[in-house]
């Protein structure tokens, strides 16, 4: 999601609505007492609304479902109306099912068979066939940006097998494929046409039952072939600050602001009567260092730079202390994520002997590159100078505006912030963002035995081998990568008391409302 | 038979002289009309090149600012071409200009028809707008007459420093206040606007905090020009004549004071109007009010220089508008004095 500049012009007004509230509520910083937690407590009850406030532009709001949905908002919408083939999971495992019950790959690992949840019926009453789905892959795959939404899978390469089994054949072994069917593959009807999908029948939990500048009302499917849905509708509003959804949520005029971030919950750490969700390994806010060419080149001083960075503190002040310190390997809510690897820690002395070796020259100041586009990121490249100063390395923080970043820095720059907010895959980020191979490469960083590695882990079936491997991934990348991943975000919902049964997992996950219920 | 051409029966002549002074009158007030409205369409049209020329000048383009992470160059390039990006800026003008009189106000960067994006938010300004103007309008008069009622005493002084405090304040200050206030500490009203399924605000009582945030500064601004006016009508000889006849003071302010001072009250509101508009866009986002405010602020966010130079044209109209009424009520309560 993006903030435009209106609402970074705004946060100062926000801190002070913050800090006034909480000088004036008397009350204790007492935890919401585990009856009110989300996903425990009490018997799930069946009906009522459940009103949601979600970020978005109004000038940007889409309803494609295979479109650029900018907006939380839109996003959270088409995610409710139309199932995707799979889901992001908890646990052990990061895929879960949604439209596709189960999914076997062959012995290869190229040809993925799914099959589809058996009763399942679009809106208005017609069953899901593997056709639908096809037709439907294929026009994501067929959007400007999807060879990055389905990489290594062609078009002509989706195919159904039957009326319940749709067969994907990826250009080389992966053992990951289910894991990039989890996000935008909305499911419609085969041969919607564009001018229909305002109103096109999904398959989700819920249907549209209204739409209006982006915000909508939504009702219960009673045939959902997920289970039983208890609300009997949500309503979507779009708010485009975060502040006024904090506000509206304080003020009970809604129930859920998603993704409400850490102002506002330090705002409502204070108030009894609202939940604050935290879902760990939300987003990852690292600095990239050019490792193609520039200063940062020598993996020396890259090295050097990844040890001058107080993680607790840029925890503690960049994320208000809602979130985790990173250890350099991008995708830590991984379920196969090494925590066994080193852990990296402040060592200046260290630092300092390592720019020596390398011949860096201190005298030069470096200018690090950053937008504002996401809640704390200009903040952690101010905290990260002043830090990089103790080691004797001159940082001066260059603020760009959204569209300039991604035209001039984004991919080319010597040292800038990027961020990414799926954060659940160790292989999502070494096939996007790390492999020779990859379009989105943001360090240039090329390594043949990190590129081995990662063929091993997508081309090997045998799960011990594959464990291997993926260590072997992150450790490559922990020694030399052009990331330097301080921390992790949490994402943060705030709720009313009354509501159960929200999700906790990272990015993504937070759409998933269907086991929600109102304790009232 | 009595046509539309034949003087009824009964009706008196005029005098040729009187009838040709009248057409005159009529005429050269139409010829003025006429150039005011031109001077303002003009200034309308240099603003509109100036908007599509400053969204040049940022960096990026519509089809960058909308685009998504992993859209290669080819195409980007062909959503360029498919937005008209390719084309010299001068040209992209001028087609949108010709499409104004005709109602269209062209295609955003994502695919959606202006005058659509524009149909709900729009109106729903007019009547934020429109409302704080009223109040601004009532407030600001009616505090001005009545610290002019006692000029110099408590009422006046307090009434005169309080404006003075007030119009320095920017509006998403006093909002941040209100809601803090009147909502969040209170639970007396809501916090934000919330839209219905028509598009419009979901309940009246949700207007009263925008409304307010967007008024109190300009009845601030306007209770002074308001009390200035009305103290420099006082010193004229008519309202000394007045006093000194031993009118009441109600009848002096009603008849003599407030009738002088209009064409500068006028004037004082008209000013506003811009103002308004412009705090609107503020306003909005602190109350999450559904207006055109969130459209210009995305669409300066996308580079869609179509949909910026619409809001700009359709607030533009309404400010031309509304100062045209306060020329028209000046030369009207001018002339009737004179």
């Amino acid at each position: 999601m993006k903030v435009n500049r209106r609402q970074v012009l705004l946060a100062g007004g926000a801190m002070g609505t913050a800090a006034l509230l909480a000088a004036c509520s008397g009350g204790t910083n007492s935890d919401v007492d585990s009856a009110a937690r989300p996903g425990g407590g009490g018997r799930p009850r069946k009906g009522g609304t459940l009103r949601v406030g979600a970020l978005g532009r109004a000038g940007a709001v889409t309803r494609d479902p295979h479109g650029t949905q900018a907006n939380e908002s839109d996003y959270l919408i088409i995610a409710l109306v139309h199932d995707t083939l799979t889901a992001p999971g908890g646990g052990t495992s990061n895929t879960a099912p949604r439209l596709a019950t189960r999914w076997e790959p062959s012995a290869d690992l190229r040809t993925w068979r799914f099959t589809l949840a058996e009763g399942a019926l679009f809106h208005d009453g017609t069953p899901v066939t593997a056709d639908d789905v096809v037709w439907s892959l294929r026009r994501l795959r067929n959007t400007p940006a999807g060879a990055s939404r389905l990489p290594g899978i062609k078009a002509a390469n989706i195919t159904a097998d039957g009326p319940r089994t749709v067969v994907l054949v990826s250009d080389y072994p992966n053992a990951e494929l289910p894991l990039l069917t989890r996000l935008s593959t909305f499911v419609l009807k085969k041969d919607t046409p564009d001018s229909a999908l305002a109103k096109a029948p999904g398959t989700g939990p819920f249907r549209l039952d209204w739409f209006r500048s982006g915000n909508a009302r939504l009702v219960r499917n009673e045939k959902w072939h997920g289970g039983e849905v208890l609300l009997d509708a949500i309503e979507v509003k779009l708010f485009e600050s975060p502040q006024a959804m904090a506000n509206a949520l304080l003020a009970g005029q809604i129930d859920l602001a998603s993704n409400a971030g850490a102002v506002a919950a330090r705002t409502a750490e204070r108030r009894k009567d609202i939940q604050i969700v935290r879902r760990p390994d939300d987003m990852a806010m690292p600095i990239v260092m050019r490792a193609a060419s520039g200063p940062f080149a020598d993996p020396r001083v890259r090295e050097a730079l990844r040890l001058c960075v107080d993680r607790e503190a840029m925890v503690r002040q960049v994320l208000s202390g809602y979130g985790t310190v990173g250890n350099d390997i991008m995708g830590t809510g991984d379920p196969a994520y090494a925590k066994d690897l080193p852990r990296r820690t402040r060592d200046l002395a260290r630092a300092k002997s390592l720019l020596k070796e390398a011949d860096f020259d201190t005298a030069k100041t470096y200018r690090l590159m950053t937008t504002e586009d996401v809640p704390g990121l200009a903040e952690s490249a101010t905290l990260f100078a002043t830090q990089a100063r103790e080691a004797g390395v001159k940082v001066e923080v260059v603020k760009q505006e959204s569209a300039s970043f991604y035209a001039d820095t984004w991919l080319k720059g010597d040292l800038y912030t990027t961020y990414w907010g799926t954060n659940d895959s160790v292989l999502f980020f070494a096939s996007k963002t790390m492999g020779s191979e990859s379009s989105q490469n943001e360090a240039g960083w090329k390594d043949a035995a990190f590129d081995a590695a990662y063929r091993r882990a997508i081309g090997t079936k045998d799960a011990a081998a594959r464990a291997k491997a993926l260590r072997e991934v992150q450790r490559i990348q922990h020694e030399s990568s052009g990331y330097l991943l301080w921390g992790v975000a949490e994402g943060i919902d705030l709720a009313a008391a009354p509501v159960r049964g929200l999700p906790e997992l990272p990015g993504y996950g937070r759409v998933q409302l269907e086991r929600a219920w109102l304790a009232r | 038979m009595a046509g539309p051409l034949t003087p009824a029966a009964g009706t008196p002549l005029r005098e040729p002289a009187a009838a040709a002074a009248t057409l005159r009158r009529a005429l050269g007030g139409a010829l003025w009309l006429g150039g005011v409205l031109a001077r303002r369409a003009l200034l309308l049209a240099v603003l509109l090149a100036a908007v599509f020329a400053a969204v040049e000048l940022l960096p990026g383009d519509a089809a960058t600012a909308t685009s998504e992470r992993g859209e290669n160059a080819a195409d980007m390039a062909a959503r360029r071409e498919l937005l008209g990006l390719d084309r010299p800026v001068h040209i992209r003008f001028a087609d949108w200009m010709t499409g104004l009189p005709t109602g269209d106000l062209g295609t955003s960067a994502r695919g959606e028809s202006i005058a659509g994006l524009l149909s709900r938010p729009f109106p729903n300004t007019l009547l934020l707008g429109g409302l704080a103007l009223l109040l601004t309008l009532v407030v600001s008069v009616a505090l001005g007459c009545w610290a002019a009622l006692r000029p110099g005493g408590p009422v006046d002084r307090a009434v005169s420093a309080t404006a003075t405090g007030v119009l320095a304040l920017p509006e998403f200050v006093v909002g941040v206040a209100l809601v803090l206030v009147l909502s969040l500490w209170t639970g007396w009203l809501p916090a934000v606007t919330l839209a219905g399924a028509d598009g419009t605000p979901a309940s009246w009582d949700m207007l009263i905090l925008p409304v307010l945030a967007l008024a109190v500064p300009q009845i601030g601004w306007n209770t002074r020009i308001v009390r200035a006016a009305l103290a420099d009508e006082a010193t004229a000889p008519h309202v000394e004549t007045a006093v000194i006849d031993g009118l009441t003071r109600r009848r002096v302010l009603t008849h003599h004071l407030l009738p002088g001072a209009l064409p500068t009250i006028t004037a004082g509101i008209a000013t506003s109007t811009g103002m308004l508009l412009g705090g609107a866009v503020v306003v909005e986002t602190v109350f999450n009010y559904p207006g055109i405010g969130s459209v210009l602020a995305g669409a300066v966010t996308d580079r869609d220089s179509p949909l910026i130079a619409a809001v700009v044209a359709v607030t533009g109209a309404v400010i031309t508008l509304v100062l045209l009424l306060a020329d028209l009520i000046r030369a009207w309560a001018s002339g009737a004095r004179a």
